[in-house]
C-alpha cells in the first residue's frame, strides 16, 4: 500500500505530504511528473505549491504532465486520488474534478488559518464527526471556487461538498472565514464517485504539535484507513 | 507556410473579474470613466501549416487545449500569414 506523491516542476509542499503520510504510518514515495505509470501505487497525492509557476492558470499546465494519465486510470479503477490546494487546481483542470480556482476575491495571497467544518465523513474524512470544525492553515492567491448553479446544485445534492468554511470558532477560538470568496463556502470537495478529493486548506501543515496543531491528521488516518479496507 | 496567430482568452460574462475591477480603480482615480474593465490573456505563437485556414483550425485546438471551458470562452483574433 503505496501512496503516489506527485512532483511537478513547482511543487513545494511535496515533502511535508510524504511527511504526513508516514506519521500515520501509510508508505509515500515521491514521483515526478514525467513517468508515465504509477503501477504499484494504491493512491495518488497531488501536493500544493506552484506547478509549472502557475503559469496560464493555477494547475493549468500540470494537466499536461504525462504522469495525469497514470493519475486519470487511479481514480477511473476506483482509488483514491487527492488534490491539496495546487493539486485541487490541477485536478479542476485536468476535470477529475468539477468546478475551478479563480483568483481570491480580495486579490490577496492569503496565507492564515481557517474554521473548517467537515461537511460529512467519506473515505477521507471517516476519523472525524460530521459537523466538526478543525483548524488547518490556507496558503492561496488562487482559491474561489467556482461552478455554474447546475454544477453546485449537484455537489449540494449529491453530498459532494467535504469541508466549507465556517463562521464557528474552534477551541483556538475565531479564524478567517472564506477569505477568497469561494461560492457556497465551499473548501473541499469529491467527485460523484467519492474517491477523488480536492481541497484548498493543507491538512499536511497540522499533523504533528510542533507545527502548531494536529487537526490534519485526522484526514491522512481515514486516507489509512480507506486503503487498509480496499487492499 | 508559417503563419502568425493570436489567441484571446477571456473570463466568461457574469463571473467576478477581481484583477479587472483592480486596474478599473486605478483608471477612474487617473480620472478616466472606465467601467467594466475585464482582464484576459493574449497569446501570440507562430504556425506552421500548409494554409492560413489550417493554421486557423490549428489555433483553435490550441484554443480548445488551453483554455479552461469552466470559466473561459477564447477567441482566434487573427491569423497572418509570414512573409
Amino acid at each position: 500500500m503505496k501512496v503516489a506523491v506527485i512532483q511537478f516542476p513547482g511543487s513545494n509542499c511535496d515533502s511535508d505530504a510524504v511527511w504526513a503520510l508516514e506519521r500515520v504510518g501509510l508508505r509515500a514515495e515521491l514521483v515526478w511528473h514525467t513517468q508515465g505509470s504509477l503501477e504499484g501505487f494504491s493512491a495518488a497525492l497531488l501536493p500544493g505549491g506552484f506547478s509549472y509557476g502557475d503559469y496560464l492558470r493555477a494547475g493549468a499546465l500540470a494537466k499536461f504532465s504525462p504522469v495525469m494519465e497514470a493519475v486519470r486510470g487511479l481514480a477511473e479503477r476506483g482509488h483514491p486520488v487527492i488534490g491539496i490546494c495546487n493539486g485541487f487546481q490541477a485536478l479542476t483542470e485536468a476535470q477529475l474534478l468539477p468546478g475551478a480556482l479563480l483568483a481570491n476575491n480580495n486579490l490577496h495571497f492569503t496565507c492564515k488559518d481557517v474554521s473548517l467544518r467537515v461537511e460529512r465523513r467519506t473515505a477521507f474524512t471517516s476519523e472525524y464527526k460530521a459537523g466538526q470544525v478543525l483548524r488547518v492553515p490556507i496558503a492561496h492567491g488562487e482559491g474561489r471556487y467556482y461552478a455554474d448553479d447546475e454544477t453546485l446544485q449537484q455537489l449540494e445534492d449529491g453530498g459532494q461538498i467535504v469541508f466549507r468554511y465556517t463562521q464557528q470558532a474552534t477551541r483556538h477560538g475565531p479564524h478567517a472565514y472564506n477569505p477568497n470568496g469561494s461560492l457556497n463556502d465551499i473548501a473541499g470537495i469529491v467527485n460523484a464517485r467519492g474517491n477523488v478529493l480536492g481541497m484548498m486548506p493543507h491538512p499536511e501543515r497540522v499533523v504533528d504539535e510542533v507545527l502548531g496543531g494536529t487537526d490534519g491528521l485526522g484526514f491522512f488516518m481515514s486516507l489509512k484507513r480507506a486503503l487498509e479496507v480496499v487492499a | 507556410m508559417k503563419y502568425h496567430a493570436t489567441l484571446l482568452i477571456e473570463l466568461k460574462n457574469g463571473i467576478l473579474d477581481p484583477q479587472g475591477r483592480a486596474v478599473e480603480g486605478v483608471l477612474q482615480g487617473l480620472g478616466y470613466r472606465a467601467e467594466s474593465v475585464r482582464v484576459g490573456r493574449v497569446l501570440e505563437m507562430e504556425l506552421e501549416a500548409a494554409s492560413a485556414d489550417e493554421a486557423r483550425s490549428q489555433a483553435e485546438k490550441i484554443g480548445k487545449a488551453l483554455a479552461n471551458p469552466v470559466m473561459e470562452v477564447f477567441a482566434v483574433e487573427a491569423v497572418k500569414e509570414l512573409a
